[in-house]
Protein backbone atom coordinates (compact mmCIF):
# COMPACT_ATOMS: atom_id res chain seq x y z
CA UNK A 1 0.00 0.00 0.00
CA UNK A 2 1.40 3.37 -0.72
CA UNK A 3 2.35 5.95 2.22
CA UNK A 4 0.52 8.70 2.72
CA UNK A 5 2.41 12.02 3.06
CA UNK A 6 2.20 15.62 3.93
CA UNK A 7 4.70 17.62 3.51
CA UNK A 8 4.75 21.21 5.08
CA UNK A 9 6.89 24.71 5.85
CA UNK A 10 6.88 26.59 9.38
CA UNK A 11 9.40 29.72 9.38
CA UNK A 12 11.36 28.21 6.47
CA UNK A 13 12.95 28.99 3.37
CA UNK A 14 11.93 26.30 1.30
CA UNK A 15 15.22 24.46 0.86
CA UNK A 16 14.33 21.77 2.54
CA UNK A 17 11.50 21.58 -0.21
CA UNK A 18 13.81 21.89 -3.09
CA UNK A 19 15.72 19.36 -1.38
CA UNK A 20 13.41 16.55 -1.75
CA UNK A 21 12.82 17.86 -5.85
CA UNK A 22 17.06 17.67 -5.98
CA UNK A 23 16.27 13.92 -5.51
CA UNK A 24 16.17 14.23 -9.50
CA UNK A 25 14.58 10.69 -10.56
CA UNK A 26 14.48 9.09 -7.60
CA UNK A 27 11.32 11.44 -6.95
CA UNK A 28 9.26 9.41 -9.23
CA UNK A 29 10.44 5.97 -7.10
CA UNK A 30 9.43 8.64 -4.14
CA UNK A 31 6.49 9.18 -6.42
CA UNK A 32 5.54 5.60 -6.69
CA UNK A 33 6.09 5.26 -2.92
CA UNK A 34 3.99 7.49 -2.08
CA UNK A 35 1.01 9.82 -2.56
CA UNK A 36 1.25 13.11 -1.02
CA UNK A 37 -1.97 15.16 0.53
CA UNK A 38 -0.61 18.38 1.69
CA UNK A 39 2.76 20.36 -0.12
CA UNK A 40 2.21 24.09 -0.15
CA UNK A 41 5.32 24.24 -2.18
CA UNK A 42 4.69 22.18 -5.55
CA UNK A 43 0.68 21.03 -4.88
CA UNK A 44 -2.73 22.77 -4.33
CA UNK A 45 -4.18 21.68 -0.94
CA UNK A 46 -5.17 23.89 1.41
CA UNK A 47 -5.68 23.58 5.49
CA UNK A 48 -9.54 23.06 5.12
CA UNK A 49 -8.17 19.52 3.72
CA UNK A 50 -6.11 18.73 6.02
CA UNK A 51 -8.26 19.60 8.62
CA UNK A 52 -11.05 17.45 6.89
CA UNK A 53 -8.70 14.33 7.44
CA UNK A 54 -9.69 11.24 10.34
CA UNK A 55 -6.76 11.44 12.95
CA UNK A 56 -3.60 9.12 11.82
CA UNK A 57 -5.31 9.50 8.17
CA UNK A 58 -1.13 10.22 7.09
CA UNK A 59 1.58 7.51 7.69
CA UNK A 60 4.13 10.22 7.48
CA UNK A 61 4.25 14.31 8.04
CA UNK A 62 7.55 16.14 7.14
CA UNK A 63 7.36 19.40 8.97
CA UNK A 64 10.29 21.83 7.97
CA UNK A 65 11.33 25.59 9.43
CA UNK A 66 11.04 26.56 12.73
CA UNK A 67 8.01 27.60 14.89
CA UNK A 68 7.69 31.70 14.79
CA UNK A 69 4.03 32.68 15.23
CA UNK A 70 0.72 30.74 16.33
CA UNK A 71 0.55 29.27 12.53
CA UNK A 72 3.10 27.82 12.58
CA UNK A 73 2.38 25.89 16.12
CA UNK A 74 -1.72 25.76 14.90
CA UNK A 75 -0.15 23.72 11.86
CA UNK A 76 2.14 21.44 13.71
CA UNK A 77 -0.46 20.29 16.34
CA UNK A 78 -2.98 19.90 13.37
CA UNK A 79 -0.21 17.19 11.43
CA UNK A 80 0.84 15.76 14.38
CA UNK A 81 -2.71 14.72 15.09
CA UNK A 82 -3.29 13.67 11.51
CA UNK A 83 0.12 12.19 10.58
CA UNK A 84 1.33 8.84 12.85
CA UNK A 85 5.11 9.83 12.01
CA UNK A 86 5.96 13.19 12.77
CA UNK A 87 9.18 14.13 11.07
CA UNK A 88 11.47 16.89 11.67
CA UNK A 89 12.86 17.89 8.52
CA UNK A 90 16.12 20.21 8.66
CA UNK A 91 18.20 22.09 10.80
CA UNK A 92 15.13 25.03 11.45
CA UNK A 93 12.54 22.29 12.41
CA UNK A 94 15.33 20.42 14.32
CA UNK A 95 17.10 23.69 16.28
CA UNK A 96 15.54 26.54 15.32
CA UNK A 97 18.19 27.19 12.16
CA UNK A 98 19.16 30.46 10.55
CA UNK A 99 16.12 32.12 11.85
CA UNK A 100 16.19 31.39 15.18
CA UNK A 101 18.99 33.89 15.35
CA UNK A 102 16.08 36.32 15.65
CA UNK A 103 16.40 35.46 19.73
CA UNK A 104 19.30 37.70 19.98
CA UNK A 105 16.05 40.59 20.01
CA UNK A 106 12.57 40.81 20.90
CA UNK A 107 9.71 40.70 18.78
CA UNK A 108 9.37 44.65 18.84
CA UNK A 109 13.26 45.01 18.08
CA UNK A 110 12.39 42.75 15.00
CA UNK A 111 8.87 44.61 13.78
CA UNK A 112 10.50 48.03 14.28
CA UNK A 113 13.70 47.51 12.07
CA UNK A 114 11.66 45.51 9.65
CA UNK A 115 8.77 47.91 9.44
CA UNK A 116 10.12 51.06 10.36
CA UNK A 117 13.48 51.34 10.19
CA UNK A 118 15.20 49.50 7.18
CA UNK A 119 16.59 52.08 4.79
CA UNK A 120 14.09 50.47 1.86
CA UNK A 121 10.94 50.55 3.66
CA UNK A 122 8.54 53.78 3.07
CA UNK A 123 6.29 53.51 5.83
CA UNK A 124 5.54 57.80 6.54
CA UNK A 125 2.10 56.50 9.18
CA UNK A 126 4.66 53.62 10.55
CA UNK A 127 1.53 50.67 10.29
CA UNK A 128 2.65 47.40 12.36
CA UNK A 129 0.80 43.96 11.35
CA UNK A 130 -1.97 43.76 12.94
CA UNK A 131 -3.28 40.84 14.17
CA UNK A 132 -7.43 41.72 13.90
CA UNK A 133 -7.61 44.61 11.30
CA UNK A 134 -10.57 45.96 9.80
CA UNK A 135 -9.99 46.75 6.02
CA UNK A 136 -13.21 48.57 4.17
CA UNK A 137 -15.64 47.13 7.01
CA UNK A 138 -14.34 43.33 6.42
CA UNK A 139 -12.41 41.71 9.26
CA UNK A 140 -9.14 40.47 8.56
CA UNK A 141 -6.47 38.17 11.00
CA UNK A 142 -2.55 37.75 10.86
CA UNK A 143 -0.94 35.23 13.09
CA UNK A 144 0.79 36.07 16.09
CA UNK A 145 4.33 36.16 15.79
CA UNK A 146 5.60 34.97 19.04
CA UNK A 147 8.90 36.48 20.78
CA UNK A 148 11.00 33.64 20.68
CA UNK A 149 11.54 30.90 17.66
CA UNK A 150 11.10 27.35 18.76
CA UNK A 151 12.00 24.10 17.43
CA UNK A 152 9.48 21.67 16.49
CA UNK A 153 9.78 19.17 19.54
CA UNK A 154 9.01 22.17 21.66
CA UNK A 155 5.77 22.27 20.59
CA UNK A 156 4.76 18.91 19.36
CA UNK A 157 5.95 15.36 19.99
CA UNK A 158 8.33 14.63 17.19
CA UNK A 159 9.33 11.12 15.90
CA UNK A 160 12.37 11.42 14.06
CA UNK A 161 14.87 13.75 12.80
CA UNK A 162 16.47 14.52 9.23
CA UNK A 163 19.04 17.09 10.20
CA UNK A 164 20.84 19.14 7.96
CA UNK A 165 20.39 22.66 5.80
CA UNK A 166 19.12 21.45 3.50
CA UNK A 167 19.15 17.92 4.21
CA UNK A 168 21.17 16.12 1.42
CA UNK A 169 18.73 15.03 -0.76
CA UNK A 170 19.66 11.09 -1.42
CA UNK A 171 19.53 11.25 2.34
CA UNK A 172 15.65 12.11 2.65
CA UNK A 173 14.95 9.89 -0.01
CA UNK A 174 16.74 7.20 2.24
CA UNK A 175 15.30 8.16 4.96
CA UNK A 176 11.30 7.72 3.34
CA UNK A 177 12.92 4.05 2.67
CA UNK A 178 12.74 3.23 6.26
CA UNK A 179 9.15 4.18 6.22
CA UNK A 180 8.04 2.54 3.46
CA UNK A 181 9.99 -1.14 4.07
CA UNK A 182 9.07 -0.51 7.96
CA UNK A 183 12.60 -0.50 8.90
CA UNK A 184 12.49 3.03 11.79
CA UNK A 185 14.80 2.91 14.35
CA UNK A 186 13.73 4.05 17.77
CA UNK A 187 11.63 6.78 18.17
CA UNK A 188 13.42 10.12 19.05
CA UNK A 189 16.12 8.96 16.34
CA UNK A 190 17.91 11.48 13.83
CA UNK A 191 17.51 9.38 10.51
CA UNK A 192 19.20 10.33 7.55
CA UNK A 193 22.09 10.88 9.23
CA UNK A 194 25.53 9.76 10.44
CA UNK A 195 25.65 8.73 13.78
CA UNK A 196 29.70 10.21 13.92
CA UNK A 197 30.78 14.17 13.94
CA UNK A 198 31.75 14.86 10.44
CA UNK A 199 35.35 15.24 11.02
CA UNK A 200 34.96 11.34 10.46
CA UNK A 201 34.05 11.62 6.84
CA UNK A 202 35.72 15.27 6.58
CA UNK A 203 38.50 14.24 3.04
CA UNK A 204 41.08 16.98 4.69
CA UNK A 205 44.55 15.57 6.29
CA UNK A 206 44.12 15.92 9.76
CA UNK A 207 47.29 15.74 12.45
CA UNK A 208 48.10 17.12 15.39
CA UNK A 209 46.39 20.41 16.47
CA UNK A 210 48.00 23.20 17.87
CA UNK A 211 46.21 26.46 17.01
CA UNK A 212 47.85 29.64 17.95
CA UNK A 213 46.12 32.02 16.53
CA UNK A 214 42.01 31.94 14.87
CA UNK A 215 41.64 33.56 11.33
CA UNK A 216 38.78 34.92 9.77
CA UNK A 217 37.96 33.08 6.59
CA UNK A 218 39.26 36.12 4.48
CA UNK A 219 42.35 36.91 6.75
CA UNK A 220 44.07 34.23 5.00
CA UNK A 221 44.16 31.27 2.33
CA UNK A 222 43.80 28.02 3.76
CA UNK A 223 45.76 25.14 2.22
CA UNK A 224 44.09 22.74 -0.21
CA UNK A 225 44.13 19.43 1.92
CA UNK A 226 45.08 20.43 5.85
CA UNK A 227 41.98 20.27 8.27
CA UNK A 228 41.01 23.90 8.60
CA UNK A 229 40.58 23.89 12.50
CA UNK A 230 44.55 22.90 12.27
CA UNK A 231 45.40 26.04 10.24
CA UNK A 232 43.01 28.38 12.35
CA UNK A 233 39.73 28.80 10.96
CA UNK A 234 37.09 27.78 12.86
CA UNK A 235 35.25 24.90 11.86
CA UNK A 236 32.15 23.04 13.64
CA UNK A 237 32.88 19.44 12.25
CA UNK A 238 33.96 17.94 15.67
CA UNK A 239 30.60 19.62 17.00
CA UNK A 240 28.31 18.63 14.07
CA UNK A 241 26.88 15.23 12.93
CA UNK A 242 28.04 13.67 9.63
CA UNK A 243 26.21 13.00 6.96
CA UNK A 244 26.06 15.95 4.64
CA UNK A 245 28.61 14.63 2.43
CA UNK A 246 31.21 17.30 3.40
CA UNK A 247 29.78 19.81 0.55
CA UNK A 248 30.74 23.20 2.70
CA UNK A 249 34.59 21.01 3.40
CA UNK A 250 34.72 20.47 -0.50
CA UNK A 251 34.02 24.41 -1.59
CA UNK A 252 37.11 25.08 1.06
CA UNK A 253 34.73 26.75 3.45
CA UNK A 254 35.11 25.76 7.03
CA UNK A 255 31.60 23.69 8.42
CA UNK A 256 29.03 26.19 10.54
CA UNK A 257 27.19 22.68 11.72
CA UNK A 258 23.96 22.35 9.68
CA UNK A 259 23.76 19.02 10.68
CA UNK A 260 23.47 19.89 14.41
CA UNK A 261 24.74 17.92 17.28
CA UNK A 262 25.18 13.87 17.68
CA UNK A 263 23.21 12.36 20.19
CA UNK A 264 23.18 13.26 23.72
CA UNK A 265 25.12 16.49 23.25
CA UNK A 266 22.94 19.43 24.39
CA UNK A 267 24.31 22.07 23.29
CA UNK A 268 26.18 22.28 20.10
CA UNK A 269 27.58 25.24 20.45
CA UNK A 270 28.84 24.69 23.93
CA UNK A 271 30.37 21.41 22.63
CA UNK A 272 32.36 23.22 19.79
CA UNK A 273 34.16 26.07 22.68
CA UNK A 274 34.88 22.64 24.21
CA UNK A 275 36.28 21.64 21.61
CA UNK A 276 37.96 24.74 19.88
CA UNK A 277 39.52 25.37 23.64
CA UNK A 278 41.54 21.88 23.67
CA UNK A 279 43.25 22.41 20.64
CA UNK A 280 44.65 26.11 21.35
CA UNK A 281 48.07 26.21 22.30
CA UNK A 282 47.25 28.84 25.39
CA UNK A 283 46.07 26.09 28.20
CA UNK A 284 45.93 28.81 31.04
CA UNK A 285 42.03 29.78 31.54
CA UNK A 286 43.12 33.81 31.37
CA UNK A 287 44.83 32.86 27.79
CA UNK A 288 42.59 30.56 26.72
CA UNK A 289 39.70 33.59 27.12
CA UNK A 290 42.23 35.70 25.54
CA UNK A 291 42.61 33.74 22.22
CA UNK A 292 38.59 33.06 22.37
CA UNK A 293 38.04 36.74 22.87
CA UNK A 294 39.14 37.34 19.15
CA UNK A 295 36.47 35.47 17.78
CA UNK A 296 34.26 38.48 16.10
CA UNK A 297 31.20 36.86 16.44
CA UNK A 298 31.15 33.98 18.91
CA UNK A 299 27.29 33.76 19.41
CA UNK A 300 26.55 33.26 15.79
CA UNK A 301 29.64 31.15 14.81
CA UNK A 302 29.14 28.68 17.62
CA UNK A 303 24.85 28.30 17.63
CA UNK A 304 24.89 29.40 13.80
CA UNK A 305 21.98 26.97 13.14
CA UNK A 306 21.29 25.89 16.99
CA UNK A 307 20.43 29.15 18.74
CA UNK A 308 16.84 28.11 19.11
CA UNK A 309 17.46 25.11 20.54
CA UNK A 310 20.79 25.60 23.02
CA UNK A 311 20.60 26.27 26.38
CA UNK A 312 20.53 29.77 25.94
CA UNK A 313 17.68 29.71 23.90
CA UNK A 314 17.03 33.45 23.21
CA UNK A 315 18.40 36.46 24.87
CA UNK A 316 16.91 37.25 28.13
CA UNK A 317 13.48 39.53 27.56
CA UNK B 1 -21.66 39.00 1.82
CA UNK B 2 -19.53 35.69 1.08
CA UNK B 3 -16.24 35.32 2.53
CA UNK B 4 -13.79 32.60 0.12
CA UNK B 5 -10.48 32.25 1.81
CA UNK B 6 -7.36 30.83 -0.06
CA UNK B 7 -5.17 29.07 2.80
CA UNK B 8 -2.51 29.12 1.99
CA UNK B 9 -1.69 30.16 -1.67
CA UNK B 10 0.53 27.43 -3.20
CA UNK B 11 3.42 26.33 -5.54
CA UNK B 12 5.10 29.60 -4.90
CA UNK B 13 8.11 30.15 -1.54
CA UNK B 14 6.33 31.49 1.20
CA UNK B 15 3.52 31.74 2.72
CA UNK B 16 -0.03 34.10 1.94
CA UNK B 17 -3.31 33.77 1.97
CA UNK B 18 -6.09 35.15 0.01
CA UNK B 19 -9.42 36.43 1.54
CA UNK B 20 -12.35 37.41 -0.97
CA UNK B 21 -15.97 39.17 -0.26
CA UNK B 22 -18.32 38.98 -3.01
CA UNK B 23 -21.75 40.78 -2.71
CA UNK B 24 -25.38 39.83 -2.53
CA UNK B 25 -25.16 39.74 -6.05
CA UNK B 26 -21.80 37.52 -6.30
CA UNK B 27 -19.41 39.78 -7.73
CA UNK B 28 -15.98 40.23 -6.33
CA UNK B 29 -16.55 43.59 -3.83
CA UNK B 30 -12.66 43.27 -2.09
CA UNK B 31 -9.96 40.68 -2.34
CA UNK B 32 -7.01 40.41 0.32
CA UNK B 33 -3.73 39.15 -0.16
CA UNK B 34 -2.12 38.93 3.56
CA UNK B 35 1.65 37.41 4.05
CA UNK B 36 1.65 36.05 7.77
CA UNK B 37 4.79 35.29 7.89
CA UNK B 38 7.87 37.46 9.46
CA UNK B 39 11.07 35.87 10.01
CA UNK B 40 13.15 38.87 10.84
CA UNK B 41 16.64 38.71 8.55
CA UNK B 42 16.46 42.49 8.50
CA UNK B 43 17.60 42.42 11.66
CA UNK B 44 19.37 39.38 13.28
CA UNK B 45 22.27 39.97 9.93
CA UNK B 46 23.37 43.38 11.96
CA UNK B 47 26.88 43.09 12.96
CA UNK B 48 26.92 39.79 11.49
CA UNK B 49 30.56 39.26 9.90
CA UNK B 50 30.90 40.22 6.10
CA UNK B 51 32.14 36.71 4.65
CA UNK B 52 29.64 35.02 6.96
CA UNK B 53 26.99 37.34 5.21
CA UNK B 54 26.55 34.87 2.15
CA UNK B 55 25.95 31.42 4.18
CA UNK B 56 23.15 33.55 6.44
CA UNK B 57 21.12 35.63 3.86
CA UNK B 58 21.08 32.37 1.29
CA UNK B 59 18.47 31.10 3.80
CA UNK B 60 16.21 34.09 2.79
CA UNK B 61 14.80 31.70 -0.01
CA UNK B 62 15.92 28.08 -0.61
CA UNK B 63 13.68 27.74 -3.72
Amino acid sequence: MKLKIGIYWGAACGGCDVAILDTHEKLLEIADMADIYLWPVAMDFKYSDVRAMKDGFLDVALFSGGVRNSENEEIAELLRRKAKVMVALGACAQLGGVPGLANMYTREEVLRRVYLESESTVNAEGVLPLESSKADGHELDLPHLYNTVKTLDQVVDVDYTIPGCPPASLQIYSALGLVADDMLPKKGSVIGAGDRALCDECPRKKGEKTITKIYRTHEKLPDADTCFLEQGFICLGPATRSGCGSRCIKSWTPCRGCYGPLDDIADQGIKMLGALASVMEPKEEKDINAMLDTVVDPLRTFHRFSLASSILRRRKA
Amino acid sequence: MKRIAIDPITRLEGHGKITIFLNDEGAVENAYLQIPELRGFEKFVEGLPIEEVPRVVTRICGV
